[in-house]
């Protein structure tokens, strides 16, 4: 019974998720993720890893092949917490023959929001996405940005504890993108959850507190995202003339040199700047020193080599995710 | 609340489409060209008396005249033009309900609700069921006003023909789900819909061909399989002797002049008499087994239709 208490500190504590389309296809194979209350979590992953279908299975529209462990502390499907939980499914289209404002109603009505709080809160979501004057339009008339605005709306009208937003900033311009993440900066202030998904790395990593990257349907790393991406930062020193001539000195930093760009492996800032001392010395002007993170292809690519070359030997990054993996199927 | 939503969201879908204004207008077209008409002693005046019809020995302002009349509204506009046109057009109208439902990606947000699958299908179902009944009320309350404003002819129990063709619909709609659910597809529920309901419509009615031509009733065997066939399909053809009954209507061939059987040509009076025959036969049958055996059917194509909707991955 200890382990049940333990469970209920999470918000979302999956066990061993698996889901096998018809009788082939593996969309999940043994899924273990867990999110702490309050928290910004990000699933990561390419196209076709998975992600629609964990968070489907969590909002009972796919049913699993296998699945336990809780959310928000009750079991999957449990009505109480799905009441308690806002969902915006990825590649929506609403009904076009409702406005906003009656979309919003009727998908409140169905999570049992009460009628006198609906409308308010339904006007007051709206200005909050900059859909106010949109609320008596219908939705058909709504361009791919408002949808993606409304969706959002939608998933907020039962004031949810925890919110799963499938590729949220799908279909939204960069003023849009930064508005969502206003959003969901605010909603973490106000102590809700939220499961984030994408496939995009620049979407989750100026949002998310932690991050697992799923792929062929496996987690392959979880941790925040300065632990999966640290190990692999350099730094890239931009001069303004070639720096050829000391290449020698350079290479003994561990440094690479191509024209007038040195690059430094690693995170070691001491390196750093003695690089730049052996460039100041020899009078060389210095245009841009930028710490580069590597990118998600890199990370993916990583994750994918690792998993194909020994299954076993992606442990998650991060002490939350202690749980065993479950076993892998063929791939 | 969660119910009540749903139907309101039926309901706008529905108002939504043109089919719903459609239907409406024909109702009323309907009910326009009744009130045109009206009965005298010996004679119906039609167009606000333009022209008319003499009605011989007939008197539609009789006790018994005033039952045919109801009766001509219940067989030729109930049953020939509602029972029938009215219910394709109904039929197309709620057809894509399903497929529309479960094709855009609203259905995830609607399946994510605290609502199990098997209550959101239900509530889906009555949603369609609620707007045939608006439909019908509609045409059962309008030509209900005009026989007793008009034609002085007052009958509460037509009233319950709305119910009724709620029920004879339900009998049908039940397919058009269950193959708007397997297939997503609005033609495909349509015309599998239509084509069951012939196909029923004949089945339950074989066994009356058989009364019809008695060389075929000595083949036992053929007759019996045949009549336990019958009883499995949804009763739809007898929802006109259901509303009648219901409705204090006479018979139809107590309406059709005597002298008809006379012309050269027409049906004998043999013919005329046997299909009184049936007709009264039919009259006197308990509803109750016509609609419980149909209802027994509905329960079960909405259960595997059920199934299937619970079933599937969204
Ligand atoms: N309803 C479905 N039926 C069959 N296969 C599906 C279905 N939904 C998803 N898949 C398959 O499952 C895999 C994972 O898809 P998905 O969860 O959508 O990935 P992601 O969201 O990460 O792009 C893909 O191979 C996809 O083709
Ligand atoms: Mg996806």
């Amino acid at each position: 019974m200890v382990a049940i208490t333990e469970m209920t500190n999470w918000a979302v504590d999956l066990i061993d998720v698996r889901k096998t389309y018809g009788k082939a296809i593996q969309a999940l194979r043994g899924v273990n993720i867990q999110v702490g209350r309050g928290e910004i979590f990000g699933l990561l992953g390419p196209n076709g890893a998975g992600k629609s279908t964990l968070v489907k299975i969590m909002m009972t529209v796919v049913r699993p092949t296998q699945a336990l462990g809780t959310i928000l502390g009750r079991p999957l499907g449990h009505r109480g917490k799905l009441a308690a939980t806002g969902y915006l499914p990825e590649n929506h289209s609403f009904p076009g023959y409702l406005t906003g404002a009656k979309l919003l109603d009727y998908y409140a009505a169905l999570s049992k929001v009460p009628r006198s709080v609906r409308g308010p809160r339904a006007g007051e979501l709206l200005e909050r996405l900059g859909l106010s004057r949109w609320g008596s339009t219908r939705i058909d008339k709504y361009s791919k940005g408002m949808l993606q605005r409304l969706g959002i709306a939608q998933a907020l009208m039962n004031e949810p504890e925890l919110v799963v937003l499938d590729e949220p900033t799908d279909g939204l311009d960069p003023v849009g993108r930064r508005d969502v993440r206003n959003l969901l900066l605010d909603l973490k202030q106000r102590g809700n959850t939220v499961f984030l998904n994408s496939h995009l790395l620049s979407e989750l990593e100026m949002v998310c507190d932690r991050v697992s990257i799923l792929v062929n349907g496996l987690v392959a790393r979880q941790g925040t995202l300065s632990e999966l991406t640290e190990r692999t930062v350099e730094y890239e020193i931009t001069c303004v003339s070639d720096v050829a001539s000391l290449a020698g000195k350079l290479l003994r930093l561990g440094a690479t040199v191509a024209g007038p760009v040195v690059t430094l492996p690693g995170h070691d800032i001491a390196k750093v700047n003695e690089a730049v001392d052996c460039l100041r010395s020899a009078n060389v002007a210095i245009h841009a020193i930028t710490p580069k993170r590597v990118g998600l292809e890199d990370i993916l690519v990583e994750a994918m080599g690792g998993q194909d070359a020994k299954p076993s030997a992606t442990p998650p990054t991060s002490p939350p995710a202690a749980r065993p993996a479950g076993p892998h199927g063929d791939s | 609340m969660q119910l009540w939503a749903i139907i309101l969201d039926g309901f706008r879908e529905a108002l939504d489409r043109k089919i719903f204004w459609v239907l409406i207008g024909l109702s009323t077209m309907i009910a326009l060209a009744m009130i045109s008409i009206s009965f005298e002693e010996d004679k119906i005046t039609f167009f606000f008396g333009m022209a008319d019809a003499e009605t011989g020995r007939f008197n539609p302002l009789s006790a018994l005249g005033r039952s045919n009349v109801v009766g001509l509204v219940v067989y030729f506009l109930l049953d020939a033009l509602l029972a029938w046109v009215g219910i394709v057009l109904m039929v197309v109208a709620t057809a894509g309900m399903f497929p529309n439902f479960l094709r855009h990606g609203g259905v995830d947000v609607v399946l994510s609700k605290p609502i199990t699958r098997s209550r959101l299908f239900l509530y889906k179902y009555l949603a369609g069921l609620v707007f045939v009944f608006v439909q019908a009320g509609y045409f059962v309350v309008m030509t209900f006003l005009v026989m007793g404003l008009r034609w002085g002819v007052w009958s509460p129990g037509y009233l319950l023909a709305a119910p009724l063709l709620v029920l004879l619909f339900s009998y049908i709609f039940c397919i058009s789900v269950l193959v708007g659910v397997k297939t997503r597809s609005t033609v495909a529920a349509v015309l599998l819909t239509v084509g069951a309901w012939m196909l029923s419509a004949m089945v339950t009615q074989a066994p009356q061909m058989f009364e019809v031509m008695p060389s075929l009733k000595n083949n036992t065997r053929i007759y019996t399989a045949i009549r336990v066939l019958s009883w499995i399909p949804p009763k739809t053809a007898d929802f006109p002797y259901v509303a009648a009954k219901w409705a204090g209507a006479g018979t139809s061939s107590d309406v059709l002049p005597m002298d008809f059987a006379k012309t050269p040509g027409g049906p004998s009076s043999d013919d005329l008499r046997r299909a009184k025959e049936i007709e009264l036969r039919e009259l006197e049958k308990n509803p109750f087994y016509s609609i419980g055996s149909s209802l027994l059917f509905e329960a079960v194509i909405l259960l595997l239709a059920m199934r299937t909707f619970v079933r599937r991955d969204y």
